[in-house]
């Protein structure tokens, strides 16, 4: 796998690393640095040099050599044993050698006075992700405990409070937040997401406006989900709205990331999505949820959460989806009183529970009258229903005037 | 977005190394880490010497390592307990000076003496590993000896139950302290900590049926608190064992228990959703899961008629003692609605809502009752009682409290909770 070269060449790619590395410091170029950081990236230039690095096996001695390159001994020795680990594929080490060199370099950052070596320390806050990521599955299968991500994310946590200054530099927190996210996300420990949140929206040194628009985008995608697990789908709709309004067209598939939540809280407060954004999108799984609305079918929305069970579990809409039962519902009653109307204007108002069991029952939905009582009553206790049930006649009576009002953007009464 | 835009991260639900359980336990200072199985031959106390409740399977073990040996952190290396009875003496001795002794552990109620039969090893806040001698802590099968013993006084019937709940409560509390600083994975060990938290739900239920004085509610409070701690802990023990392609028969019981703690948003510290994406599909599939996500399901969509009457039907013991408390909830959810959406002209009948609330009727009926303290009134016309509507009457769902709680009127519960489960 570490193919053969000789001594000498692997001296030389190893120098012109070490070149290319105090150059870009010296001529503060932040994209030069950034491509020599990126471990995982499985460029020819780091898997070469990680190839000459297992080969010359003593690199530290190339860094004394000059004091171009000892000055960032530190941060190089350990860049160079991420490296050869990754090379190896030893991942645990390479992401705790990665860490140390990270940890040194940010050291660094503090002391260079402008932002221009942001984009190496996002590059810094993904790796570090990345790896621990990896060195987590290595750990996990050799039956350890996995707990190199959770260190990533303190690691991280110590950067964003680099970063949350006066200065230029931050205006990176927001990515290096989004990274975090995406850590919490993982480890289920979301609600650690809420002090750097706290930190990004009320602290007077943030300027929302002033961060790149890809991270706001990032940000408002993330927070957005983390109010859809919570329900609260009015911010939902704001923030994943926001985040979908900003995202560039052309990343489509971002999109259809964004609108994988938007959709579940769109329906919750009433708004359809077309079918043709559902398939532009290759968000079919909704189709028949969206379908089972329009048409009161409790069946047709029973079926499609089953079918796609697994999938709405997994990106946590499925409780969302399920509580659309009571607009399925308002939606069936509906299509009866419509039915009544045409046939007798005048009675069309009262509708017995036991046509409503009929209809559930032709939708091989088995529930008995005081289960449809109840359901009217719930109903018309959260107002998707306006009128009232008489038990003893066994009939609900609506209303005369909108008996069916429209969610019209807001959600079923709690 | 990210520039290099990835696919989101979808977590394996089988795969252990996706997860990594949030479920810290915050005064056990760490999930435990399976211990290092050194050649250390006192470590090796897993003998035969074990309660008939260990497994057909014999001990299991998980041999795996401390994964920070290798990049020399400073964690102490595990402990292995070799104080042989419940209590160690130096502590026995002390108290028996300070006259700190619980009933339980009086030889024939001197307060003042104690012997090794009776004192057991109390929860100390003051502790750290690093203080910690190994002749004070005791090994696994001590402990399970002591957890037995413990277990069993839940059946005596000397004393009220709140002091046998209050000495259980700290002792096992020390039990599991003693197991956290050993750190081991294993069926025994596992098999502890779901009868820990059996214990717990015993109490949640006696404590949410007992009279609600202040200290009672305090009581409650704690209780729940340790329950949800060893269920937290019990939870990343199961994910250890998976890791070790081994599975406990009764997961799926407790994770629907988990379930059942949190239908309210109010009980949830993370959301519902984001902790079923981490539940193994073989525990979703199951009936216990099913039935708590169904029960989940009419909790969210207000249908009180199956919630009540799937209750009846199909929970377990330990799930009934969970849902118990929701009742009155539900109830109240289904007097309100009937109150606001009901006929004006037509009380709805007792009967028929005793029927639906599964409430006792016979003789005194526990509808009505429910219905003043619910602030509602029934009348009656000469045909029944009927619970009045009017539309005004919102009932306010925070006063849950102090509610009282009338029984379902079904004989199945009935039987189930009238004697204590194997523990």
């Amino acid at each position: 796998m570490v193919a053969y070269i000789s001594m000498g060449e692997a001296h030389r790619r190893i120098t012109e690393y070490l070149t290319r590395f105090s150059d870009a410091i010296s001529s503060q170029d932040g994209k030069s640095l950034s491509r020599l950081l990126s471990v995982s990236s499985d460029s020819a230039v780091l898997l070469s040099l990680a190839d000459a690095l297992n080969t010359f096996q003593d690199a530290n001695r190339v860094i004394r050599q000059s004091e171009r390159f000892s000055q960032y001994g530190d941060i190089l020795l350990h860049v160079f044993r991420a490296l050869q680990s990754y090379r190896l594929k030893n991942l645990v080490e390479s992401y705790m050698a990665f860490e140390k060199a990270s940890n040194a370099i940010v050291q660094e950052f503090r002391n260079w006075e402008t932002a221009w070596a942001l984009e190496a320390l996002y590059v810094i806050a993904y790796e570090i992700r990345i790896l621990a990521e990896r060195a987590d599955m290595e750990l996990a299968s050799k039956g350890k405990t996995p707990e190199k991500l959770k260190g990533a994310g303190s690691f991280l946590m110590k950067v964003f409070g680099v970063l949350a200054g006066k200065g230029p530099k931050r205006v990176g927190a927001l990515y290096v937040t989004c990274q975090l996210f995406k850590i919490y996300f993982k480890l289920g420990t979301v609600h650690l997401c809420r002090s750097v949140i706290r930190s990004i929206e009320t602290a007077r040194i943030f300027d929302f406006e002033e961060f790149p628009v890809r991270d706001k985008v990032t940000y408002m995608y993330y927070t957005g989900r983390l109010e859809v697990y919570n329900e609260n789908f009015l911010a939902a709709d704001h923030k994943l709205s926001y985040a979908l309004t900003h995202c560039c067209t052309k990343k489509e598939a971002n999109i259809r990331m964004i609108l994988k939540y938007l959709v579940p809280v769109k329906l919750s407060i009433g708004i359809f999505p077309k079918t043709s954004l559902l398939e532009k999108f290759n968000l079919n799984e909704y189709k028949d949820v969206v379908l089972a609305l329009k048409r009161g079918d409790l069946r047709l929305l029973r079926h499609a959460l089953e079918e796609h069970e697994d999938r709405f579990l997994r990106s946590g809409v499925y409780l969302v989806l399920e509580k659309l039962e009571l607009q399925v519902y308002q939606r069936l009653v509906k299509k009866i009183y419509i039915i009544q109307k045409e046939r007798d204007l005048n009675r069309a108002h009262q509708i017995k529970l036991d046509v409503i069991v009929k209809a559930l029952r032709w939708l091989d939905i088995d529930m008995d009258v005081d289960e449809v009582e109840c359901i009217m009553a719930i109903l018309i206790y959260k107002n998707l229903m306006k009128g009232y049930f008489a038990h003893k006649s066994k009939v609900v009576v609506l209303s005369k005037q909108d008996p069916f009002p429209k969610l019209n953007g807001k959600p079923v009464n709690a | 977005m990210a520039n290099r835009s990835r696919q989101l991260y979808q977590p394996r639900r089988n795969n252990s190394s996706s997860s990594y359980s949030s479920y810290s336990d915050s005064t056990q200072s760490k999930i435990p880490k399976a211990c290092n199985q050194n050649s250390n031959s006192s470590s090796i106390i897993y003998s035969n010497k074990t309660s008939s409740s260990s497994s057909k399977t014999g001990e299991f073990t998980s041999r795996i390592e401390n994964s920070n040996h290798t990049d020399g952190d400073q964690d102490p290396p595990n402990l292995i307990g070799t104080c042989p009875f419940m209590c160690p003496v130096g502590e026995r001795e002390r108290r028996e000076r300070l006259r700190d002794l619980a009933v339980f552990e009086r030889l024939h109620g001197n307060p003042a003496k104690t012997s090794p039969a009776l004192a057991v090893k109390k929860f100390s806040r003051t502790i750290s590993s690093k203080d910690m001698k190994a002749s004070d802590v005791r090994p696994v099968p001590v402990l399970e000896e002591t957890l037995n013993y413990l277990l069993d006084l839940l059946h005596s019937s000397d004393h009220p139950f709140d002091v046998v709940h209050d000495f259980i409560f700290d002792r096992t509390r020390s039990i599991r302290q003693d197991l956290s600083m050993q750190n081991i994975v294993s069926d025994q060990v596992i098999r502890m900590y779901e009868r820990m938290v059996k214990f717990h739900i015993i109490s949640y239920h006696h404590l949410h049926r007992s009279s609600q004085t202040p200290n009672t509610a305090s009581m409650s409070h704690l209780n729940l608190e340790q329950l949800m701690k060893a269920l937290t802990t019990l939870f990343s023990l199961y994910e250890v064992n998976r890791a070790s392609h081994s599975a406990s028969p009764n997961e799926a019981e407790f994770f629907s228990l988990y379930l059942l703690l949190h239908l309210s948003p109010d009980n949830q510290v993370e959301p519902l959703s984001l902790w079923f994406r981490r539940i193994p599909s073989s525990v979703m599939e199951s009936r216990a899961m099913s039935f708590a996500r169904r029960i989940l399901r009419y909790y969210r969509l207000g249908n009180y008629k199956r919630f009540i009457s799937t209750t009846e039907e199909e929970a377990s013991y330990l799930q009934y003692c969970i849902v118990e408390p929701y009742i009155s909830e539900v109830r109240k959810l289904a007097v309100s609605c009937i109150s606001y959406g009901g006929y004006k002209l037509q009380p709805y009948p007792v009967e028929h809502l005793s029927k639906i609330l599964m409430m006792k009727s016979f003789q005194e009926s526990d509808v009505e009752a429910f219905s003043v303290d619910c602030a509602l009134e029934t009348s009656d016309d000469g045909t029944g009682k009927g619970l009045v509507s009017t539309k005004q009457a919102v009932i306010n769902k925070t006063s849950k409290e102090h509610n009282k709680y009338y029984e379902l009127d079904s004989s199945r519960i009935e039987r189930l909770c009238a004697e204590l489960p194997a523990l």
